[in-house]
């Protein structure tokens, strides 16, 4: 199993009145390779599920591997280098920094990850080029359109070959068509053999998953596989 | 490491918000640009002391001895002298006539009277004068003991003097007026050149028997003697002492001695208490603009919040994150350091010029110290900004507006 998570519980203010179970016992399975979607209404605790699967957020209590490591006993500067190498991010509001031009966003991981200096614009182009934006590489993020933002994001997500893409509502700030498009791509990634964890509210997009899991008020209320006629 | 993309990236906020960065920066600039100042015009001053006392010679003693009745000492004070002979080289009068004079040759003239730069200093002297003050011959010869002895109507030049009365021709032979009276010049001295002490190339030097003729017979109190080594110069002052207070009884009299060695290193030990009073007053100032770059430095990491958590989010470590807002913070101080080394540098100009009439600028340690102090301020109080930023949860940054 590449993702393993056993019986999470993220709980705020737990014990107060105002106690909020984000995630109420979640435990799930992800092997390499496959393109599993995520879906529940607003507040289901899809964003904080896939927070504690990205290594962004500590559960407050389960079990956690990763690719067999054992996540929960790993210090900062582990999970930083497990979100770094394995893990690429895609959000709802694209997080790009607003001062740098999407080579330089895209150029970011790279440099934490040590890639030498000189192969780094080269690698960075790559990637954009595969989002089709490398004709864009030094455009500001407040340059491009939603879209296109959207696909640097992306470029960026994919620029250190991770072999875990985690996407919260990747289109939920764009028309359906541009969010088709960004679709494609993730589809694309999956098709390269890259593990796809796509988060999303609308059903329509989750029927275009080979695995939906459903969440509701923190728990798993289904894990159904399904056909998709895309590959 | 991420240095290089840290540094654009400081760059990229300070020029984003240019009146922020800079207000930010005048505490420092401020701060920077008076302790130059402070520290040079200090560094001038005993500077200027010093090459003052350098260009008395070292090793000479200023003697200041008057007998209220029985004439002048100068007799006795060269008889002693000479039984000293293994301590002391020279003994002379040192009489600055204050009476005005005018001094010409052909169409040129220099008066005691001109302003402080270009006056005549008409001095009276023995034949060790120049030996005693520490100048050296250029032509022609010093004064010499039968000069003193017979009364003679002849002087020797300073450098500037003679420069200034005969231009490009050699004055030795060539007689000068002094109020009329007509002096044989037989020797000029090499111009000291000392910054800030122009007057004493403008010497006139002439034999201290003129006294009586030249001078009203003014009474003779100064006195200088050039020993041959800093401790014969301890040990004749000592002998010196002792021979003087016992010539001179305190009631009928004054006899006092100054060792010029020993002003020297007063001088040197008050650079020292100076340069810490400084220290004191940079610490303050500086104090005072590392705290607005702390406050500044906290403000940019809540606005930048949500950027580390996307730096966090694509696996920025938490020193990544700590050297990226030191090296803003140290940028900041270190063009604030830059730009107060330059006002430094302009307010020098003007305050040397205006306070101790030189030409001045900061020297080297100083430029160089004040702007690396400038960024290691910048690393300091930077630190807890930097700190508190790397430390956030990478979901609660991101959460961030
Ligand atoms: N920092 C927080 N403090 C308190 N409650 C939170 C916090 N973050 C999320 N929640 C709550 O946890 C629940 C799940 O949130 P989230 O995972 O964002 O849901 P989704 O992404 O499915 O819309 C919501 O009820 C939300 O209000
Ligand atoms: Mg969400």
């Amino acid at each position: 199993m590449l993702i393993e998570i056993k019986d999470i519980y993220k709980i705020y203010n737990e014990g107060r009145e105002s106690e909020v179970r984000a995630l109420n016992g979640v435990s799930l399975s992800i092997d390499r390779g496959e393109f599993v979607a995520i879906v529940g209404q607003s507040g289901s605790g899809k964003s904080t599920l896939m927070n504690v699967l990205g290594c962004l957020d500590i559960p407050t209590y389960g079990d956690y591997w990763l690719d067999g490591v054992d996540v929960t006993g790993l210090s900062d500067r582990q999970l930083a280098h497990i979100r770094n190498k394995q893990i690429g991010f895609i959000f709802q509001g694209y997080n790009l920094i607003q001062e740098l031009d999407a080579l330089e966003n895209v150029i970011l991981p790279l440099i934490y990850q040590g890639v030498p200096i000189w192969e780094r614009e080269d690698r960075a182009m790559e990637a954009l080029a595969r989002v089709g934006m490398d004709d864009r590489a030094h455009h500001r993020p407040s340059e491009m359109s939603g879209g296109q933002q959207q696909r640097v994001a992306i470029a960026r997500a994919i620029a250190t070959h991770p072999s875990i893409i985690m996407a919260d509502e990747p289109t939920g700030a764009l028309d359906s068509k541009t969010g088709q498009h960004v679709l494609e791509i993730l589809r694309e990634l999956y098709r390269g053999g890259t593990t796809v964890i796509l988060i999303t509210h609308d059903n329509g997009i989750a029927a275009t998953a080979r695995r939906v899991v459903r969440l509701s008020d923190g728990m798993v209320i289904s894990d159904d596989a399904q056909e998709v006629d895309w590959e | 490491m991420n240095t290089l993309q840290a540094f654009k990236m400081a760059f990229k906020s300070i020029s984003a918000k240019k009146m922020r960065s800079f207000l930010t920066m005048l505490g420092i600039i401020i701060g920077v640009a008076s302790v130059v100042i402070l520290v040079s015009i200090i560094q001038g001053q005993n500077k200027k002391n010093l090459e003052y006392l350098e260009s008395q010679g070292t090793n000479t003693l200023s003697v200041s001895a008057y007998k209220w009745s029985g004439g002048d000492i100068s007799q006795d004070l060269y008889n002693y002298c000479l039984g000293l002979s293994d301590l002391v080289v020279g003994v002379t009068p040192k009489i600055q006539v204050y009476n005005e004079m005018t001094v010409r040759y052909s169409t040129n003239t220099m008066s005691t009277n001109d302003s402080w730069e270009t006056a005549a200093q008409v001095v009276l002297g023995s034949d060790q004068y120049g030996l005693c003050n520490n100048y050296t011959l250029k032509s022609g010869r010093d004064l010499s003991y039968l000069d003193v002895a017979r009364y003679s109507n002849v002087c020797v030049l300073g450098g500037g003097a003679a420069e200034r009365l005969f231009n490009y021709v050699d004055p030795v032979g060539r007689s000068i007026t002094i109020n009329g009276s007509p002096y044989l010049v037989i020797g000029v001295y090499e111009k000291k050149n000392v910054d800030g002490w122009p007057e004493m190339d403008n010497l006139i030097l002439l034999p201290y028997t003129l006294n009586r003729t030249l001078n009203d017979n003014q009474t003779i109190s100064e006195y200088s003697v050039k020993a041959v080594s800093a401790s014969a110069a301890d040990e004749a002052a000592v002998r010196l002492q002792g021979y003087l207070t016992a010539l001179i009884p305190e009631s009928s009299g004054y006899a006092y001695i100054q060792n010029n060695n020993a002003n020297m290193a007063s001088m040197d030990a008050l650079l020292n208490s100076q340069s810490l009073v400084l220290i004191g007053i940079a610490a303050i100032s500086l104090l005072v603009g590392g705290i607005g770059i702390m406050n500044i430095m906290l403000v940019t990491v809540t606005e930048r919040t949500r950027e580390i958590g996307i730096r966090k989010a694509i696996g920025a470590e938490r020193r990544s994150i700590i050297a990226q807002f030191l090296i803003e913070a140290a940028v900041i101080c270190g063009i604030g350091g830059i730009f107060g080394i330059i006002v430094g540098y302009m307010g020098t100009l003007i305050a040397a010029k205006m306070l101790l009439d030189m030409i001045m600028m900061p020297g080297t340690a100083i430029t160089i110290g004040a702007f690396l102090f400038s960024v290691v301020l910048g690393i300091l109080f930077g630190m807890y900004p930097a700190i508190k930023a790397s430390g956030l949860q990478p979901v609660e940054a991101l959460r961030a507006e």
